[in-house]
């Protein structure tokens, strides 16, 4: 695993297996919203138990009622988030809505003591607190957390942990939406694996070339014609010299067909042997 | 090999260790068999290899991402934490707990700054001539007037109602003072002055209601005598579990502040431990027996009790042992 600051807000985690595999770690941007869709919820869950309680205990006496509700009100404040954390495998609904997710550091699930801990050490991380007197509410009652301390913490370390994060060994990160096996990326055109045969049989694709050509290709049907060309003549310019083919070859169609040679295989099926003379891949005509 | 051969080749494994894994992350874990499971290993190390080697393979970044993705889904599924360990808390709670309270700094510093001022406050505010207007100005005078209220009735169980909605009010607070004094010990100066001025308020309730001009004061005592040794105990020690964690990352020893931080988190998760249990103790105590019609002397019983099992928890299991 290299030891490189990277400017990408990954990390990655080393297996027993001796795998280092990445997750994607979740910022404070991300984590917000996440928080307040939890305190609505919370709010709302409040609610709903206190209507319930007034008409269950409520008629046994309204003092069962309050007693029972600051209880309540007590357990949603403090262990709202450790409750959920812990039955949902690191997440709390906010947190599912959004598409993130609670781990140890070195990438285990997390357990309740963890899951409880980092959620009452949030108060530590709200500091300081902002008084009502700020919200021209004559009480000075400090309770306005402003996260300064938190934010300032994840700020300064690579996992974006809060103070709760780092005392209990976790880390927040982005769950991947998007969960299919995409394989090997479709060339339609026919031309590509022709002009394919053209490229010198002992050309060898070095490793950083076949990188490149695979998120090239990987990424060309978001790209415009122009921008396709734009981009790929770099690295085509110089390939269509060292291969003595027309300087007006499309460059988006040698890369194409180096890619078609690198990954998939060294003969195309359904590829004519025989070139129409309409078709010729030496044409600026763009693969579609 | 070609990648698109390799990838047709391990395409029906990859989705089969997909498969499995949904089935573990659902609830129909437990009807997996012995021989799917082991399946499921396999494949799993294979996933791993293939990942291993995806850069000797040459396989295009979205593939790789794919692995990523699927080895560390699998990982989830084959490494899991138990939710909570119950019988290893309990061996701990009564053997190294106690023992490692005895001896810890921070424990020690708080217990006396606690009851220092829990007591000076109290003797201050218990008193009119000795510093007018102390209680006054330490809990304000709405606190007060409201606490005078709640315990202008006497506590004997022909009003459960009132009882009741003061017992859950005193749980939600006290505790609460607890868990903020834990939490805001980690920032150290945030976490002292809270403690403090908690220490303060409560020493000052008590003194303020042991004046012999003020008649709520027996209902009062009538009230915290069974549950105070417990609650009390445990804020001092989870505002001592706090303050461990706060100076770890002060005094790291020689390590970087994160890890001493971490290492400190380890030491006071145990004492953190011990605090909760108390806090339930608490708990169970001011809702059953506290708000309850029993003659004070049985309030009185139970008090002496739990002072008694606290001496035996921290004295003598906690005496250091020689090795």
């Amino acid at each position: 695993m290299p030891d490189i600051p990277q400017l990408d807000s990954t990390i990655s985690v080393v297996t027993p297996e001796n795998i280092s595999f990445d997750y994607r770690v979740a910022g404070p941007f991300q984590r917000l919203p996440a928080y307040l869709l939890d305190l609505m919820l919370a709010a709302v869950l409040f609610l709903f138990i206190q209507i319930g309680l007034s008409l269950t205990l409520g008629w046994l006496g309204s003092g069962l009622a309050t007693g029972a509700s600051l209880i309540i009100w007590f357990a949603i404040f403090w262990f709202y988030g450790g409750i959920f954390e812990t039955w949902m495998n690191g997440q709390t609904p906010g947190k599912r809505l959004m598409g993130l997710r609670v781990l140890t550091v070195d990438g285990t699930p997390i357990n309740g003591m963890q899951a409880v801990m980092r959620n009452v050490l949030r108060l530590a991380d709200s500091m300081p607190l902002l008084s009502l007197e700020v919200l021209q509410i004559p009480v000075p009652v400090y309770v306005i957390p402003t996260f300064v301390l938190g934010v300032a913490v994840m700020a300064v370390n690579r996992r974006y942990q809060r103070l709760g994060d780092i005392v209990c060994g976790t880390l927040v990160v982005v769950e991947e939406p998007s969960w299919r096996l995409s394989g090997v990326a479709k060339i339609d055109d026919s031309r590509a694996a022709q002009l394919a045969e053209f490229i010198p049989p002992n050309f060898r694709v070095s490793r950083t070339l076949a990188r490149a050509l695979a998120s090239y290709v990987d990424r060309r049907r978001f790209l415009s014609r122009e921008r396709r060309s734009e981009i790929a003549s770099p690295l085509a310019d110089p390939l269509l010299q060292q291969f003595q083919l027309p300087p007006d070859t499309s460059p988006d169609l040698l890369l194409c067909s180096l890619y078609l040679k690198t990954f998939v295989s060294n003969r195309v099926e359904g590829a004519p042997r025989k070139r129409a003379a309409n078709d010729s891949p030496f044409t600026n005509a763009e693969s579609v | 090999m070609k990648v698109s051969e390799l990838l047709e080749q391990r395409r029906e494994n990859w989705q089969e260790l997909e498969r499995l894994c949904l089935i573990m992350e659902s609830r129909r874990r437990k009807s997996l068999g012995a021989a799917t499971l082991s399946r499921f290993a396999a494949l799993y190390r294979a996933a791993c290899a293939d990942l291993a080697l995806a850069d000797a393979y040459q396989l295009p970044t979205n593939n790789v991402q794919y692995l990523h993705l699927l080895v560390g889904r699998a990982h989830n599924q084959l490494y899991r934490s138990r939710k909570f360990a119950f019988g290893k808390w309990i061996e701990s709670l009564l053997v190294d707990v106690p023992q490692q309270i005895f001896q810890d700094r921070c424990v020690q510093a708080v217990f006396c700054l606690f009851w220092g001022v829990f007591t000076l406050s109290a003797v201050f505010a218990s008193s009119e001539e000795l510093w007018p207007g102390f209680a006054e100005s330490i809990m304000g005078e709405d606190a007060i007037s409201q606490m005078e209220e709640s315990f202008s009735e006497p506590i004997d169980g022909r009003n459960p109602n009132q009882d009741f909605a003061m017992a859950g009010f005193y749980i939600q607070h006290n505790t609460g003072i607890g868990l903020r004094c834990f939490a805001l010990g980690i920032a150290v100066v945030p976490g002292i002055w809270t403690t403090l001025f908690n220490a303060a308020s409560l020493g000052a309730a008590f003194g303020f209601m042991a004046r012999p001009d003020v008649p709520q004061g027996v209902n009062f005592f009538n009230f915290v005598t069974a549950h105070g040794p417990f609650e009390l105990t445990a804020i001092v020690l989870s505002a001592g579990a706090g303050l461990r964690i706060g100076f770890s990352w002060i005094h790291t020893q020689g390590w970087t502040r994160s890890a001493a931080l971490r290492i400190g988190a380890q030491n006071a998760m145990p004492i953190m431990g011990a605090a909760m249990v108390m806090f339930f103790l608490a708990a169970l105590i001011e809702g059953f027996v506290s708000p309850s019609g029993f003659p004070l002397w049985s309030k009185q019983v139970v008090g002496i009790v739990s002072s008694g099992m606290l001496m035996f928890h921290f004295l003598v299991l906690g005496y250091p042992r020689r090795a």
